[in-house]
């Protein structure tokens, strides 16, 4: 069974959840204080570079619009990823079913997976617009983002079940959907989370751009951006408003330092019990 | 033609005292064209404890995945009950489930109505000495519990023969006597048929009927062991026994 890409993906989860702290205060550190600070860095940066040539000013920062402007990003985000995860079981299933399956679908998979999402951007906006889905191309566009990574993961967290293993359990019957239940599953768990995570930060890495559709479109089309932390992060950057990019990009850093801690890291710790010694 | 025959259900079986024989049974591997079996054939009689010895890389835990039905063979005929369990050099448990879960993995297989499940494996946890360590998880295990879970696994599902794949290979010497005692127990009380790979001779001898040599991907020797239990307190016997098959082992 070949693993594509990634490390092995049980010395990522270990090495990932070593990594992390686990006393009060390693928490505290990482919950606050390192968003902290690269804020700090960031603001020091903007105020010395010039870019902004106003002063920077929370005046113009109202918190109900960036909570709203983050509910969106995340929300596109969330549902781009359950799509993206709905996708990518089926598909690492499918690539690695057998001999035959991985020798056509995995150089498949690898070419794919080069092409770069954002070059289909364009197209997909004038698709998804004249769906009337507002939404549909920035979704889709992060849906393909996130794919490969969580279907290289789980290719990866299946080539890692022992072989006694899959003995074990032809031996003692466990066989079709029951073996896809009872074994396949629980055993790419860690390597899923750790997909999820590349997943999640390709996500934000695309949306910044995905958001922005009025890109793409002509001049004259009435269609705004997308409301969103990406949206803001590049309105306010034209419109030479510091203040408001510096708290749309903290809130960003926020937002993935929180899910990191609590979602992350959780369940990391919770994959330790499906990983094979 | 390879031809593989369900004991339960062909008439190949029948009439028969052998529950598993293989006869010139060949196994290649694809794609690399492996000989791992070159004609092996050998039968087993219900109730007998075999141990397969030789050297490594010469078909001993090929034969027992033939047996298992893990792998076809390539040519040549095998008889072979429809129930076989096996155990593995790794054990093989899953480490998220429970040490109960795990000996309950192939009942949770049968149509069976939960109560008689659960009396199943509190039996062969019972057996297995295992009732203080039922609910822990796989990485909790010492190398010795793991093995005894996997036998449990194994006998659990009552198979008629029990294959068992170097399962002391990775225990202490301790740990390996207690188990060694175990095993002869629950084959004096099941008699089941036992295959066993092994690749240490004493152990072979102290613990089966009879000694297969394998070598070259064929059975190249047959040993019956006619010594009473405790064997490794038969003192000169035992040697001799092991001394007779070492010699064909090296040679």
């Amino acid at each position: 069974m070949r693993t594509h890409h990634l490390p092995p993906a049980r010395h990522i989860v270990s090495s990932r959840y070593a990594s992390y702290p686990h006393s009060a205060a390693g928490r505290a550190f990482e919950l606050f204080i390192v968003p902290a600070l690269i804020l700090a860095a960031l603001f020091l940066l903007l105020r010395a570079s010039g870019i902004f040539p106003q002063p920077i000013s929370m005046s113009e920062v109202s918190v109900p619009m960036l909570a709203f402007a983050s509910g969106l990003t995340v929300l596109r985000l969330v549902i781009a990823y359950f799509l993206a995860l709905i996708c990518a079981v089926p598909l690492a299933l499918i690539a690695t079913h057998s001999p035959l399956a991985q020798k056509f679908l995995l150089p498949l998979f690898d070419i794919l997976q080069s092409l770069p999402a954002l070059a289909f951007f364009p197209v997909l906006v004038v698709f998804f617009l004249g769906l009337g889905l507002m939404n549909g191309a920035t979704i889709f566009i992060l849906f393909i983002a996130m794919l490969w990574n969580l279907v290289f993961a789980l290719i990866g967290g299946i080539g890692l079940i022992p072989r006694d293993i899959i003995y074990a359990a032809d031996v003692f019957g466990v066989r079709g959907f029951d073996y896809l239940r009872r074994v396949v599953i629980p055993a790419i768990i860690p390597q899923g989370i750790v997909g999820s995570i590349l997943a999640l930060a390709q996500g934000w890495n695309i949306i910044i751009v995905a958001e922005v559709i009025r890109t793409y479109l002509p001049a004259s089309s009435p269609v705004p951006n997308l409301f969103g932390l990406g949206s803001l992060l590049v309105s306010a950057t034209a419109a030479g408003q510091a203040g408001l990019f510096l708290a749309a990009l903290g809130a960003v850093v926020l937002i993935i330092a929180v899910v990191n801690f609590f979602v992350w890291q959780k369940l990391l710790k919770y994959a330790q019990r499906f990983r094979f010694e | 033609m390879p031809n593989v025959s369900d004991l339960n259900n062909s008439a190949s079986g029948a009439g028969t005292t052998a529950i598993v024989a293989f006869s010139t049974v060949r196994k290649i591997y694809e794609p690399q064209k492996t000989a791992a079996l070159s004609g092996a054939t050998f039968s087993v009689e219900r109730g007998e404890f075999i141990c397969l010895v030789g050297p490594s890389g010469e078909g001993k835990t090929t034969i027992l995945k033939l047996i298992a039905g893990l792998e076809a063979p390539t040519s040549g005929k095998i008889t072979r009950p429809a129930k076989v369990a096996m155990s593995f050099q790794s054990a093989a448990l899953l480490p998220w489930l429970s040490v109960f879960e795990n000996i309950a993995l192939g009942l949770r297989t049968w149509d069976i109505p939960e109560k008689e499940l659960v009396e199943t494996v509190r039996r062969y946890i019972a057996m297995m000495e295992l009732g203080d360590i039922e609910e822990k998880r796989p990485p909790e295990l010492s190398g010795g519990q793991a093995q005894r879970v996997g036998i449990a696994r194994a006998l659990a599902v009552d198979p008629d023969v029990l294959l068992l794949d170097e399962p002391f290979s990775a225990l202490d010497a301790k740990t390996t006597a207690e188990l060694h005692d175990d095993i002869i127990a629950i084959w004096r009380k099941t008699r089941k048929t036992i295959i066993m790979v092994s690749h240490i001779i004493e152990e072979a001898v102290s613990l089966s009927d009879r000694v297969l040599l394998i070598k070259k991907g064929a059975v190249a020797q047959e040993f019956p062991i006619n010594l009473p239990y405790p064997r490794r307190e038969q003192g000169e016997a035992f040697l001799r026994d092991v001394s007779r098959i070492r010699k064909e082992f090296f040679r």
